[in-house]
């Protein structure tokens, strides 16, 4: 261990675990900030889609025998799909403020999201098995879970892949001129209700996939949804509101906050550093570290 | 007959029938079930000053109420102090809480400030969690019973608490409809409908929604020590948790933000609704359906009558005397 100090050993560790566990709250985020961006919907029932994306990983290896990353696809369509619904029956009348009662709405789907999940797969903790459970590598003094280190790169091609499809194709263009402005993008021709129920199925896809993912090293239950939406809440904050790959910077930033703080401080209070980090970025910095919409 | 005078007579005729419940010679049960949703019927007056009236949607009200009920419990046990003085310790400290909270987030869209009350609601849970020896950990806190004492504000039966949470629902009521016939609640509800006109006809936008908060927050801390001293016991879960902040926000909902009579009615139903399931869910041995129709409930009031029964009552009667 020549080079650096061996006391630092731990430090860099918690700071590297961070970045990997971060990197899944970061896959968290980008669909939670996307739908805020575009139709201004804060959608606490993202969390639940989360968990239904978990089960999708136990159900796909306990029951049909598949790997959990084989049926990521499947994942993405099943929520897209759940996710048209959603947006259809219930936040298609939100779009464009975040109102009370669209907070509430989201809320009130969440728990029935939660309660349907507990009636179909029961109060206990279930898991996955994936080819990487319980592999680990070494890398110098450090070592990684290989599933973690799989989901981090799930969740960087995927937050690439929607920046590209955001910035890249005509469907992304549309996408950024109804969220900048809906009615001079009807003006010239655009659909906003179409690309809006789009833009919301993608954004919960991508909760399917960051669920799936995740249920590889994660066990899951039907809570896990609500306990998950916190963490994604202060990514995509910190991050900046609207941004994508301000909130997978942000998941990152809070992975390496928490694991440093379980690390040094206490583990029981890993995450208490992070509320009090979104009171102080809504005070000094609401537009987040990327600089989101803040109006 | 007016409308004042139709609520008054409603109003006297509640108190009296309550009032005499523990007389009737219903079992305690019953004087029970009264007193949660008297006491829940209090809270979602607090939470209608804030959130009715003022428009902030605060998810972690159980803040608020947890303070009080920890206040109250921890000075009692370790300290022998009795809740009237321990009340206003944890008002005091919902105060503090509530200030900085308020100082920090409520100059920001009010998506920030919901994100915020929750921000706050977690961590106190896993501080509560965690220090154990102050707060009992994840088990709770048990108020030691030293038999029945008005000065301890302990009873074994509930009659007492029955009338203690009818005070409280009546003064709450009347402050309800003093902030709503005030310069300071025309001014909230001026903020609440558009802000930026607000702050152009010259009402002090943050200032109105700091002191909104901040009643609020001490009205809902002060109904936390009945609480405290009525169930015996808190914990984490019961304080902080998501359902207990959605118990403290359904009352005003169901019944309609922002009237004096919302919570009143929306409690009332609220707590026999959820006897009602808790009574058949046992029976069909289902745990947690309660959580379902409070989430099915919410999404139902918000969809289609965001205001609530209050609301159908006001477009029917508005709709009687334009025919």
């Amino acid at each position: 261990m020549s080079g650096f100090d061996t006391a630092m050993v731990p430090v860099l560790q918690a700071v590297l675990s961070g970045v990997l566990v971060g990197g899944v709250y970061g896959l968290l985020s980008i669909g939670l900030s996307l739908a805020f961006g575009v139709m201004r919907i804060v959608n606490f029932a993202h969390g639940d889609l989360v968990m239904y994306g978990m089960y999708v990983g136990v159900v796909a290896s306990a029951a049909l025998g598949i790997d959990p990353l084989l049926a990521l696809p499947a994942s993405f369509l099943i929520m897209a799909v759940l996710g048209l619904a959603q947006y259809q029956f219930v936040f298609r009348r939100f779009v464009g403020a975040t109102t009370l009662n669209q907070l509430l709405a989201a809320i009130g789907l969440g728990l029935a999201l939660q309660m349907v999940a507990q009636l179909v797969f029961g109060v206990d903790a279930r898991s996955a098995t994936s080819m990487f459970a319980g592999s680990y590598d070494l890398v110098g003094p450090f070592f990684f879970a290989r599933a973690q280190i799989v989901a981090f790169v799930v969740a960087l091609i995927a937050t690439v892949a929607v920046e590209l499809l955001l910035r890249r194709t005509q469907w992304g263009k549309s996408v950024r001129a109804v969220a900048d402005n809906i009615e001079a993008a009807e003006i010239v021709g655009l659909r906003s209700q179409r690309i809006n129920l789009g833009a919301f199925a993608l954004s919960c896809g991508l909760a399917g996939i960051a669920g799936t993912i995740m249920v590889t090293y994660y066990p899951t239950d039907p809570t896990k949804g609500f306990a998950l939406m916190p963490i994604a809440i202060i990514a995509t904050t910190i991050g900046g509101l609207g941004s994508i790959t301000g909130a997978f910077l942000g998941g990152i930033f809070c992975g390496v906050v928490q694991q440093s703080t379980a690390m040094l401080w206490n583990s029981a209070l890993q995450d208490v550093p992070l509320y009090v980090l979104l009171l102080v970025f809504i005070a000094f910095r609401p537009t987040g570290l990327f600089g989101g919409r803040s109006e | 007959m007016n409308r004042r005078r139709q609520s008054l007579i409603l109003g006297a005729a509640a108190i009296v029938l309550t009032a005499l419940l523990p007389v009737s010679g219903v079992n305690d049960y019953i004087v029970a079930v009264a007193v949660r949703m008297l006491i829940f019927i209090a809270l979602g007056q607090a939470w209608n000053v804030v959130a009715g009236i003022g428009g902030l949607l605060s998810l972690g009200h159980g803040v608020f109420l947890g303070l009080g009920c920890y206040a109250t419990g921890i000075l009692f046990n370790d300290y022998g102090l009795p809740p009237w003085l321990g009340v206003w310790v944890g008002a005091l400290l919902s105060l503090a809480i509530a200030l900085v909270m308020g100082t920090m987030t409520l100059r920001m869209r009010g998506v920030f400030f919901a994100l915020a009350t929750i921000a706050v609601s977690l961590a106190l849970d896993q501080l509560a969690r965690h220090y154990v020896d102050l707060t009992g950990g994840d088990n709770g806190l048990a108020l030691k019973f030293l038999g029945n004492s008005l000065w301890f504000m302990q009873s074994r039966r509930p009659m007492p608490f029955l009338y203690a949470a009818l005070v409280f629902v009546v003064a709450y009521y009347w402050i309800t409809r003093w902030i709503l016939a005030s310069r300071f609640g025309l001014e909230m509800r001026a903020v609440r409908d558009d802000e930026t006109a607000a702050a152009a006809a010259g009402v002090p936008v943050f200032r109105t929604k700091l002191l909104g908060l901040l009643v609020s927050a001490v009205m809902t801390s002060v109904a936390g020590t009945l609480y405290m001293q009525s169930y015996q016991a808190i914990d984490p879960e019961t304080a902080f948790g998501l359902s207990q902040a959605i118990q403290l926000q359904l009352p005003a909902l169901i019944g309609g933000l922002g009237t004096s009579w919302g919570p009143i009615v929306g409690g009332a139903v609220m707590i026999l609704l959820s006897e009602g399931t808790n009574l058949g869910s046992t029976k069909l041995g289902i745990a947690g359906v309660d959580i379902l129709v409070y989430g099915l409930l919410l999404l139902a009031v918000v969809m289609y009558a965001p205001k609530g029964i209050m609301g159908l009552f006001n477009t029917r009667a508005r709709a009687r005397s334009e025919s």
